[in-house]
């Protein structure tokens, strides 16, 4: 079975003309399906930067890149939407719902762009926030939700369109710790569900619930450690 | 064009219409604006032209062709042709009358006389008009008691009058003018017909302008040629045709002439009035008219247009982020590109709506402020829902494109 992830000497340099940033040195990377990864690091490591190129918002400089076995090094943005689309699911820090649209109509918002029928987005959506412990909340603004419900709601957004891999950006960062073991418990019940995680953190408690820690370091792979069940 | 993606598309615009009101109503100003403007401006400019044409017609212009006797001036002596000339008469009116049964709605002869006018309450030197044909009706005259003149009355000259409110006021200041006998000249007439007030103002407070024609005081006109100022041929002072279509009145008028000079022995000893040529002038200069609404509209709209840039370029960085995020969720650049425009079309639309109402409003309060009844042309409403749609899509094409450009991961970190 092909990896989800597999990445060959990526690099990623950011202006160019004399004061280039180079943020990654040359990353080889392997993820298999059904892993929980955590991508750990201070800030300034590149981490985000592989965050980016991993989930397909932002091409590599140089160095290849698979995924679900297909190359995506030099696609054009409208393959690489499509591919976001269909194949990742995102929950960012700060969760990044529309704040004007309802809890439903955020969730639903994946399969709009999918080209999934109205009645069927509805329903899908539906389920899912019943699936993420929160179904009477579809009517609502996401600013009348606390901070561990939207990004449950983020969560449900994420899995809309049945992605074969999760990516999450500090996905507890904003939260306080209570409910940021909720969230993460809600990951490690997809992980054991058999979804492909993927977490960034600095937070070492939160990598530690991971299956394998990947530390990145000035742009390059420092350590990886796998856990022992 | 309605295919299921359009249709999916216009129904998130509509509900990313209304969870953003304030940006919408904003970007939708201009439109309204513009479209209120454009609208306005025909409609009273179209109420105005209408009241115009109104009026003319009811002072007696554009729907009438009249024909005077012009003299035929001539250094020396006149030609034999010339003395011999029959001059404008009866047959002429009754001739120009079945060149064209259909356009002419009637046609009337007049002929003046000065006399002495004589009651047991009134003497007063006067004018006094022989009528004949359909004077009354063309004139716009409408007999309040009694009748108007037979045929029988022209034909034999019989000794009949029908007085204005005015003359009867003077002569038979009791209210009783109806049947009593009065003096024109030597001849005593009997009054037959009091004819209706005529009123005629600009503006209700305003003078009536229509007075003069309440002084009338008319006979036949063959009492008037033979018993006046008469000659043998019974000339007249003037024939007038009333037209049923102000537009055929032109080529009517051509015929005419050519007819009449074939009746007069090739003199041209008549003038047509050249309403015609007045008409012409007059659509030109509505073309004018036309023209400056038109420009004014456009400029209007296209300031409407340059406003909705401003505020959708201004809102643009409101809204990078959710265009990052969507973007993050899997819409392609093309899409958010098609969101926009759609989303600048409804608003557009839905403005322009707004806008006509307002529009409507506006020529209301306008046109009752001056006056004037309102009259407005679909076409107008037309023309500015076009105009208003047809911007609104162009000027979203530059802010849709910045947004559609933008890269999702710098969009997402856009503080």
């Amino acid at each position: 079975m092909t990896p989800i992830i597999e990445t060959k000497s990526l690099t990623k340099t950011f202006g160019g003309n004399g004061v280039a940033v180079r943020a990654l040195r040359g990353i080889d990377l392997t993820v298999e399906r059904g892993e929980f990864l955590a991508l750990i690091g201070p800030s300034g490591s590149g981490k985000s930067t592989l965050m980016a190129i991993l989930g397909c918002l932002d091409s590599p400089t140089t160095g290849t890149y698979a995924f679900d076995g297909e190359r995506v090094d030099g696609l054009s943005g409208a393959d690489l939407a499509r591919i976001r689309n269909q194949k990742i699911g995102f929950v960012f820090q700060l969760y990044n719902l529309l704040p004007k649209a309802s809890v439903l109509r955020n969730v639903e918002l994946p399969m709009l762009y999918a080209g999934v029928p109205h009645k069927e987005r509805r329903r899908r959506a539906t389920e899912l926030l019943e699936r993420v412990g929160i179904p009477e909340k579809a009517k609502q603004l996401p600013s009348a939700l606390s901070g561990g419900q939207r990004q449950r709601v983020a969560i449900a957004r994420a899995l809309a369109n049945q992605p074969v891999m999760l990516l999450a950006d500090e996905p507890t960062g904003a939260l306080d710790s209570k409910t940021g073991h909720e969230v993460l418990e809600v990951f490690s019940e997809l992980h054991r569900q058999g979804n492909t995680i993927l977490i960034v953190t600095h937070d070492l408690d939160i990598a530690s619930l991971a299956s394998r820690q990947v530390e990145i370091h000035d742009g390059r792979i420092a350590g990886s450690t796998e856990k022992v069940a | 064009m309605f295919s299921g993606a359009f249709r999916e598309r216009l129904r998130n615009s509509w509900v990313e219409m209304r969870e953003n009101p304030a940006r919408s109503v904003l970007q939708a100003l201009g439109v309204i604006l513009g479209v209120a403007s454009v609208l306005g401006g025909f409609s009273i400019s179209d109420s105005q032209r209408r009241r115009a044409d109104q009026l003319y017609v009811r002072l007696g212009g554009l729907d009438k062709l009249n024909v005077q006797p012009n003299p035929v001036v001539n250094d020396g002596r006149p030609t034999a042709l010339q003395t011999a000339n029959l001059g404008l008469r009866n047959q002429d009116a009754n001739d120009g009358t079945g060149l064209d049964v259909k356009q002419v709605a009637g046609a009337s002869v007049v002929k003046f006389a000065r006399a002495r006018v004589r009651s047991p309450w009134g003497d007063q030197e006067r004018q006094v008009w022989g009528i004949g044909g359909e004077y009354l009706a063309t004139e716009g005259y409408e007999i309040a008691q009694g009748r108007g003149f037979s045929s029988q009355d022209v034909a034999s000259e019989a000794p009949v009058a029908i007085l204005g409110t005015e003359a009867a006021s003077v002569f038979f200041p009791f209210g009783d003018a109806l049947g009593q006998t009065m003096r024109v000249g030597d001849v005593p007439v009997k009054v037959v017909g009091v004819l209706e007030e005529r009123v005629f103002k600009f503006r209700k407070s305003g003078r009536n302008i229509f007075r003069w024609r309440n002084r009338i005081v008319a006979v036949p006109s063959t009492l008037v040629t033979r018993r006046f100022e008469g000659d043998a041929y019974q000339r007249l002072d003037r024939v007038t045709f009333k037209m049923h279509d102000v537009d055929a009145i032109s080529a009517f008028s051509k015929s005419l002439s050519n007819l009449l000079k074939a009746n007069h022995r090739q003199q041209e000893d008549f003038r047509l009035d050249d309403v015609a040529s007045r008409v012409r002038k007059r659509q030109k200069e509505n073309d004018a008219y036309d023209i400056i609404f038109w420009l004014s509209g456009i400029l209007s709209i296209l300031g409407g247009g340059i406003v909705n840039v401003n505020i959708q370029m201004a809102s643009l960085k409101e809204r990078v982020r959710e265009v990052g995020v969507k973007m993050a969720i899997g819409a392609p650049g093309k899409e958010i590109f098609k969101e926009f425009l759609t989303e600048a079309l409804l608003v557009s639309g839905m403005g322009s709506a707004v806008g006509m109402l307002a529009g409507i409003a506006f020529s209301k309060i306008i046109t009752s402020a001056i006056g004037i009844p309102l009259w407005m042309d679909p076409k107008s409403f037309l023309f500015a829902f076009l105009l208003a749609t047809a911007f609104g899509f162009l000027f979203a094409l530059y802010p849709a494109f910045k947004a559609s450009r933008l890269s999702p991961m710098e969009a997402l970190r856009y503080e």
